[in-house]
């Protein structure tokens, strides 16, 4: 007598293959109502993460492209001579870490206020013939890093006013987009529980729906991977179509946006549409791993028969 | 081929169910498994399809101790039996056909090996004018029938069956009855569960009798022995 078989084939027939994808659309058109509820979320939620990794992004490209262009501005006490300007010009320069030093008199430095100002200039006639700018030094340097301590030396040395430089505004970029990163990834993990907990409800009910049959698939000797995976292309494609539709409209508002943003901040320097094709893989993976993780969730309880 | 060496059962709050049996099946029998309500008959069944596990002992189907099969090979020893339930549990959804097809198509068979074996049983149980129907146009009987194709299909050594005339009448059991005689005629070790005296005391075949979850009475052409 033969003795029992427990050993089976480990590939998959492409029949087979062609079963579950059938099995699983099949399920989802019967689910209709959950299935749209599912996608919808799934949808929503990768569509706000996109939109938050692109605009960090963003934010990110903007304050290191305004730190590369950082300079320190050394504005110097009244009433120096010729020869203490250039002596405080020389130590700046000897000073390791500089790489340009230009001199802006007084006079240079009215004159580029008024070309800011433009129409307005008008409003300079007040001042009549006095001039309130100091003199100052523009020092750039070759490491952005360096930027702070330069600053500091070179306050330090006598006759200088003070050095100022774009630290802050670069510093509360930072806190801004360190901020949105923690706000975002809070409602990130948010919206992923939610479109979780809406797959894996989908999930359970076509589980549900089925029991009778799972448990007969059971009996009649199907292994548990045979049962499970019409369940979890379900819960995949759910996730999967998500992501799709959040791309597309990810794709669609980004070119809105840097449409606006070109028309009227032109000098913001954003990255280019390639950013949401760039995260688009990424989108569809996080979807059809949510869909696959809430088809799991469901499955653990159910599959004992 | 089927060996229950000094198997218990115990329930989760303490009731047992079977305790201490031992009994050895051989290949090519047919065998009733009688008793009141409640004896035991349901879980020396369930235990044979390994739904449960024994509390003690050792169940020994062809040289395999099933305490001991991992989660995986479990359904590879279900590909062995064929399970009949009282209440039939087919699809609704699906024709006679393919709920006897469904058995072969999850483990894979071919289209051609799944038509060639499902048009054989549907002789077999007399129901190939009925491929095309849906089991609620069917009576008890032909669903029951039905049901049996469908536990044969995969070419079973043993089949496993839970009261499958209970909810039949007499003469649709006896139909049955013959269905099963003449699978073990081909070789299926048959194991029954059943309530059903004049089945049992015509077909003159081994019969085990449980009691309060011990074997008492083991005959070869028994009886049913009940007045019920």
């Amino acid at each position: 007598m033969s003795g029992i078989s427990l050993k089976g084939r480990t590939a998959m027939k492409i029949r087979t293959v062609k079963y579950f994808i059938r099995e699983a659309i099949s399920s989802l058109r019967h689910n209709g109502l959950m299935s749209f509820a599912s996608v919808s979320t799934v949808a929503l939620s990768l569509l706000i993460l996109g939109l938050f990794l692109v605009m960090v992004l963003n934010l990110n490209n903007i304050a290191s492209t305004l730190e590369s262009k950082v300079e320190i501005t050394v504005y110097l006490q009244d009433n120096l001579g010729d020869y203490d300007k250039r002596q405080i010009g020389t130590k700046i320069t000897k000073l390791s870490g500089v790489t340009e030093v230009n001199f802006v008199t007084k006079e240079d430095a009215l004159k580029r206020f008024k070309d800011r100002l433009g129409e307005q200039q008008g409003l300079l006639n007040a001042l009549g013939d006095t001039n309130p700018l100091p003199d100052a030094f523009e020092v750039k340097v070759d490491k952005p890093d360096n930027v702070k301590t330069l600053a500091n030396m070179i306050s330090e040395i006598k006759g200088v006013e003070n050095a100022k430089f774009g630290q802050e505004i670069i510093e509360q970029l930072f806190a801004l987009t360190r901020m949105i990163r923690i706000a975002g990834l809070l409602l990130i993990v948010f919206l992923a529980l939610a479109a979780l907990f809406i797959i894996s409800n989908t999930i359970r009910i076509t589980v549900f729906a089925r029991r009778k049959e799972i448990g007969i698939m059971k009996y009649v000797g199907a292994t548990d991977w045979f049962i499970r995976w019409p369940f979890l292309l379900e819960g995949m494609i759910l996730g999967f179509s998500g992501a799709l539709i959040s791309i597309l409209l990810l794709l669609k508002i980004y070119a809105i946006f840097t449409q606006q943003v070109y028309e009227s901040l032109a000098f913001l320097p954003l990255l280019p549409q390639v950013v949401v094709t760039n995260i688009s893989i990424f989108l569809l993976v996080v979807g059809a791993a949510i869909g696959a993780l809430g088809s799991t969730i469901s499955l653990r309880r159910f599959m004992k028969v | 081929m089927i060996s229950f060496q000094g198997v218990s059962k115990v329930y989760g709050k303490g009731s047992v169910a079977l305790s201490d049996v031992t009994v050895d099946i051989e290949k090519g029998d047919f065998i009733f498994v009688v008793g009141p309500s409640g004896a035991g008959k349901s879980t020396f069944i369930k235990l044979l399809f390994r739904e449960i596990l024994p509390t003690n002992g050792r169940l020994v189907i062809n040289g395999r101790d099933i305490g001991k099969l991992t989660l995986a090979e479990v359904p590879y020893l279900r590909r062995n039996l064929g399970i009949v339930f009282q209440d039939y549990r087919l699809l609704p959804n699906k024709t006679v056909y393919d709920n006897i097809a469904f058995a072969m198509e999850v483990i894979e068979a071919s289209r051609r090996e799944i038509q060639r074996r499902v048009n054989h049983v549907l002789n077999l149980v007399n129901l190939s004018s009925k491929t095309d129907t849906y089991p609620n146009q069917l009576s008890g009987g032909e669903q029951q029938r039905v049901a049996i194709a469908r536990a044969i299909v995969n070419n079973p050594q043993v089949v496993i069956a839970d009261e499958p005339t209970g909810n039949l009448d007499p003469d649709t059991s006896w139909e049955i009855m013959k269905i099963f005689e003449r699978i073990n005629k081909g070789g299926t070790t048959i194991v029954m569960a059943t309530h059903d005296k004049p089945v049992v005391d015509a077909m003159k075949k081994r019969v085990i009798a449980i009691e309060q979850g011990c074997i008492v009475r083991d005959q070869p052409k028994g009886a049913y022995g009940y007045e019920d």
